[in-house]
């Protein structure tokens, strides 16, 4: 204790310090509540405007694609709910963790029980479980950087889909026994669904998900700095990168009706990607909270299914071509058929990627070009379907007599070649000309009325420009001119440039949707309509909101009493015991037409496949044709490539869809006004020429009710999962 | 005189010791365990289930600290300087034992465990090193300026923690140390030819440090420090949160368990290094400024005590353990404010942990203990700070 009592040592050293330190600490802390004001009261606002944007996250609502329907109601094209699989790696293998957020007792492996459940193949089964353990193998600790990495960005926390479109059976399965198979998520997302498959797919077009060359025009670079107007302008529809989109068909053509807008909804999100709920979390929420979505307008479309049902079957022994009915008063399509086709389910997601990319590989590689819509992309030579026209030039200018003949040998010498004919006709005016489809007497109409003026008239009817349609990629054809040949041939204009015009060969090309509506206006007294394939815009709920009426193109100035020359000859074609068609006439059916038998003037070349060059030497075979004869209700063309003669393959299918026609009329008129009588069946004496008198435009009919479309559950996305700490 | 009366009652200071009793130091103190307790209840309110209770755990320690440092302050300080070397050498036994018993924990050792409890040594070695620091200077007094070989003693002394410290690694207690050592040199009269020399010696010790001693990710925290706006889902995630957090608050603050970056978790560490952020979101620049004037308080308190001490010993404990709190103190808020680069440095009864908290309850007990045993004051002069 002694020292206790000693004489403490002196702190005189020290007595000048105090005061420096005391300013010291006192200007350090002045330093941090300056720099407390500045972060507080000068720039606090932005600071809270920081923290805002942090928890307040834009929700998408998603919309729905409308409902596409045929006229008679059914639907063609909707959506359905499609369930993929997503696993998170870590929570289904928390085996494979290598970290500090290693698994805790109460986490068991349940991978093996979730590919169970999904009926994975051992081969899938071993290349995923390889996948998510590559995944969670980075997931370990790094020194000095605490909590190892990032959950944000670590794979093993990311959702990883194992398989898509997962059947109803599977997804009750995995929902009933979710508690034992966690790390495992269903998530449901729309996909196009095609009823009717293949039927009328070129026409309907598929979905895709939007490719990077739409999306960059869409998305320009700094889109996202644009103001919310701006971006309207350069990307009305909202694309997003994983969009999908109408690729082809009406589904492209319409998309802006189709498509619908999304909604967006602002939610409270934590750091981790949790929403946040509850009054709480609302409070914090700024106005405006909310933007409802928009659902897609349905479409009512002029196409009939039934009708394209039954070219389907009628087109069966046919590797390729194309049929399009169209309405003779008021331009609307009832069928766009184009064969080979597709199955848009194919290619619209519903069945994986890896389904997609199949079905593309095996399109591309298909000779016969399945993606290609025959009825407007298309461009062939006509043949005889074309010689009604060039009869009809020759009236209209007078330069022929109809009823003086032309001797017809089976052949004329022409300069060192011999020009043929099918066989000899003998003594053939313009009737029998066209009934019977004499190149001879074609050759002297081309020699008398000129190029020039066949392609007035034939231009005038719609041949070789666009119609308008605007689905798919329209090929305007080509009518060859005098002018059209100086300018590709360099040698001299030849007789022969123009016979071969005359009966629709050589330079001569048109689509069957063409051809098809210059026999509608042949049939209705020369009027040439738009083509029309959509019918109405509807609600989803049903309500009209546009209507459209028929569209006269124009009105072609020919004279009634050369129209029923040209009918007259058509007539003939089918109902004559001489005409072309008369084998396969069906008698119960009133029909005029022109048969026709392309060349297609395809040369073998040493490398061709020899099954492929004995189908392309093949003729292109055409039947033109409207019913019923006596007042026209449908025009229908029928093309089979490649088919050989137009009466014997061409002629049958063209008349099978007339046939059709009248029994779906029949039986609709029955279902709608049961004392109606069923559609008469007229069948006017031969010879008779009688020209149908040019209709008005019939009028606006009520559409058919409507099938309804199965709604959606609700739809979400794949939420992030929120690792364990 | 009893040996129990001895030293409960200082000697010869007979029982002028209880008259002294330091209010001032306790209510600012008490003051602010409580605010931290509170805080930490806001802190934690959205951390998951296991770290819900911690404000509990911090209750239990400040009450086993507020018991401690009643002892410690009891107890005349005479005797902590008779044992000064014993408690130094005692913390250096505790670091050479986290390298055999610690275990590696996000890339080092800091801790030891004894069963279910664990201890982190480099903070008592802080209490350690000044009562070393303070028997030095306590024996070795000078009354002309200080050549550099006078230094050498109190540098041997700081080194053998702070080297061992820096092993762990700890970058930020280390730090504290060698801070200590400096705020308890600038006590000291040293020659100018001697500063003059250590200033340039610290001019070559930076790039050399910078080289060769720093880690990458101690680097790179530096690095980050002086460009805070880059790589903000990174290296500067803390930074930048507990800025926005801080300034979220603005004047007024956004109300007790009200502020969205911690309630949403964007803090992180909020209840070990950032705990100030979350006290200013949610009291805001009122709040900060009563804070930081206690905690300016606190510190000036124990420069005025020093400066009223006894002897040299006493007066260098309490600048040893004011320095400790100022350097805890002024760290953590430049770094959670960003006027200072990101170094895990814990705020003084603010952050969670058993040790930290012992360690300042210790040294206010030191405080007091210096405090209630000081040289007779005039009652004239003893309102407000004396500076002599």
């Amino acid at each position: 204790m002694s020292n206790l009592l000693l004489t403490r040592s002196d702190v005189g050293e020290f007595r000048r310090r105090f005061r420096w330190m005391a300013l010291a600490v006192f200007l350090a802390f002045v330093v941090v509540l300056c720099r407390l004001f500045q972060l507080q009261v000068v720039s606090g606002s932005d600071y809270a405007s920081i923290a805002h944007e942090n928890i307040i996250r834009r929700a998408t609502l998603s919309t729905t694609r409308g409902v596409v329907r045929d006229s008679q109601g059914k639907i063609l094209a909707s959506s359905r709910p499609s369930y993929n699989v997503h696993i998170v790696p870590g929570r289904v293998l928390p085996s494979s963790r290598r970290s500090i957020r290693k698994a805790s007792v109460d986490e068991a492996d349940t991978w093996p029980r979730v590919a169970d459940a999904l009926r994975l193949n051992p081969a899938d089964r071993s290349r995923f479980e390889a996948r998510i353990r590559a995944a969670c193998a980075g997931d370990e600790d790094t020194p000095g950087r605490r909590g190892g990495r990032d959950p944000k960005t670590s794979p093993c926390w990311r959702a990883m889909l194992v398989r898509e479109d997962v059947p109803r059976d599977i997804v009750a399965e995995l929902r009933q026994h979710q508690t034992e198979l966690a790390g495992a998520e269903i998530v449901a997302v729309p996909v196009r669904y095609y009823p009717y498959k293949n039927l009328g797919a070129h026409m309907l077009g598929y979905i895709a998900e939007i490719d990077a060359d739409t999306l960059s025009k869409v998305r320009p670079a700094g889109y996202d700095a644009l103001k919310t107007d701006e971006r309207g302008q350069v990307n009305p529809l909202n694309y997003d990168v994983g969009d999908t989109h109408g690729a082809t068909g009406v589904e492209h053509a319409w998309e802006s009706y189709l498509r619908g807008q999304r909604g967006w909804e602002k939610r409270v999100v934590d750091a981790r990607g949790r929403y946040r709920t509850g009054p709480e979390a609302e409070r914090l929420i700024d106005a405006p909270k909310r933007q409802e979505a928009i659902v897609g307008r349905d479409l009512r479309l002029t196409i009939d299914i039934e009708l394209t049902q039954a070219i389907e079957r009628a087109m069966r022994p046919h590797a390729a071509g194309a049929v399009v009915v169209v309405e003779v008063r008021t331009g609307r399509i009832l069928a766009l058929y184009s064969k080979p086709d597709f199955d848009p389910n194919d290619l619209s997601g519903g069945s994986g990627r890896a389904r997609i990319r199949e079905a593309f590989g095996r399109m591309y590689s298909d000779p016969l070009r399945p993606l290609l819509d025959k009825t407007v992309t298309g461009a062939f030579q006509p043949g005889s379907t074309f010689k009604p026209f060039s009869a009809l030039a020759a009236l209209e200018d007078n330069v022929m007599n109809p009823d003086e003949t032309e001797r017809c040998d089976g052949f004329i010498n022409f300069g060192r070649k011999a020009f043929r004919c099918t066989h000899v006709h003998g003594k053939v005016n313009m009737r029998e000309a066209i009934g019977e489809s004499c190149n001879i007497y074609f050759a002297k109409v081309a020699e008398l009325a000129g190029m020039d003026r066949i392609a007035k008239i034939a231009t005038d009817f719609g041949l070789g420009s666009k119609t308008g349609v605007g689905v798919n990629p329209e090929s305007a054809g080509r009518i060859p001119t005098r002018a059209w040949y100086a300018m590709r041939y360099r040698g001299q204009f030849r007789l022969g440039f123009t016979i071969n015009a005359a009966i629709g060969q050589g330079a001569t090309a048109v689509t069957p949707l063409q051809l098809t509506l210059a026999y509608g206006a042949l049939a209705n007294g020369g009027t040439l309509y738009s083509p029309q394939i959509v019918r109405a815009v509807e609600t989803s709920d049903g309500s009209v909101v546009q209507d459209f009426p028929p569209r006269v193109r124009q009105q072609v100035n020919v004279k009634p009493e050369n129209l029923a020359r040209i009918y007259d000859g058509l007539y003939s074609v089918v109902n004559d015991p001489k005409g072309t068609a008369w084998g396969v006439r069906d008698p119960s059916l009133d029909i005029a037409g022109k048969t026709g038998t392309a060349q297609t003037g395809y040369v073998a070349k040493p490398e061709d496949d020899p099954k492929l060059a004995a189908y392309y030497a093949q003729n292109h075979a055409w039947f033109a044709a409207f019913a019923p004869s006596k007042a026209p209700e449908i025009a229908v063309v029928a093309l089979v490539e490649h088919g050989g003669a137009g009466p014997t393959q061409a002629a049958p299918v063209a008349i099978a869809v007339v046939r059709e026609y009248q029994r779906l009329a029949a039986v609709r008129a029955g279902r709608e006004a049961p004392a109606r009588a069923p559609a008469r069946k007229t069948a006017s004496a031969p010879g008779t020429p009688t020209a149908p008198a040019a209709v008005a435009v019939a009028p606006a009919a009520p559409l058919p009710a409507r099938e309804p479309a199965e709604p959606l559950p609700p739809l979400d996305a794949p939420a992030a999962e929120d690792p364990p700490q | 005189m009893s040996m129990r009366g001895s030293l409960l009652d200082g000697g010869d200071f007979g029982g002028r010791a209880r008259d002294h009793f330091d209010w001032a130091l306790f209510i600012v103190a008490s003051l602010l365990a409580v605010i931290g307790v509170i805080n930490l209840y806001s802190a934690t309110s959205v951390a998951k289930l296991g770290l819900q209770d911690m404000y509990i755990q911090q209750v239990y320690w400040l009450v086993v600290g507020g018991i401690l440092a009643t002892f410690v302050a009891a107890i005349d300080y005479r005797h902590y300087e008779r044992l000064g070397y014993i408690l130094y050498a005692g913390g250096v036994v505790l670091l050479l034992l986290v390298f055999v018993l610690g275990r590696d924990i996000r890339g080092s050792s800091r801790w030891i465990y004894i069963g279910s409890f664990s201890l982190q040594p480099s903070e008592f070695t802080k209490l350690g090193l000044i009562i070393a620091l303070a028997k030095y200077l306590h024996d070795d007094p000078k009354s002309e300026g200080r050549q550099l070989r006078d230094l050498l003693g109190p540098a041997l002394l700081t080194a053998v923690p702070t080297l061992l410290i820096l092993r762990q690694p700890d970058l930020g207690t280390a730090l504290i140390h060698a801070l200590i050592f400096c705020s308890i040199c600038a006590l000291m009269r040293i020659s100018l030819k001697s500063l003059t020399t250590l200033a340039v010696a610290g001019a070559v010790a930076v790039p050399v440090v910078w080289m060769y001693v720093l880690k990458e990710y101690q680097k790179q925290r530096v690095t980050s420090f002086l460009n805070p706006e880059a790589n903000i889902l990174g290296s500067n995630w803390h930074a930048h949160h507990a800025r926005v957090a801080i300034g979220n608050g603005g004047f007024s603050g956004s109300g007790f368990m009200r502020g969205t970056q911690n309630q949403f978790l964007f803090l992180p560490d909020q209840y070990s290094d950032f705990p100030f952020a979350v006290y200013a979101e949610d009291w805001g620049f009122l709040g900060c400024a009563l804070l930081i004037f206690l905690y300016g308080f606190l510190i000036l308190w124990a420069i005025r005590i020093a400066s009223t001490a006894r002897d040299r010993f006493g007066a260098v404990i309490a600048v040893g353990v004011g320095a400790l709190i100022f350097w805890h103190a002024f760290f953590n808020l430049g770094m959670v404010t960003g006027i200072l680069p990101v170094v895990g440095v814990t705020l003084p009864l603010f952050s969670y942990g058993g040790s930290s908290v012992l360690t300042i309850f210790v040294g206010i007990g030191l405080l007091m203990n210096v405090s209630m045993r000081r040289s007779y004051v005039s009652p004239t002069r003893r309102p407000g700070l004396a500076f002599r």
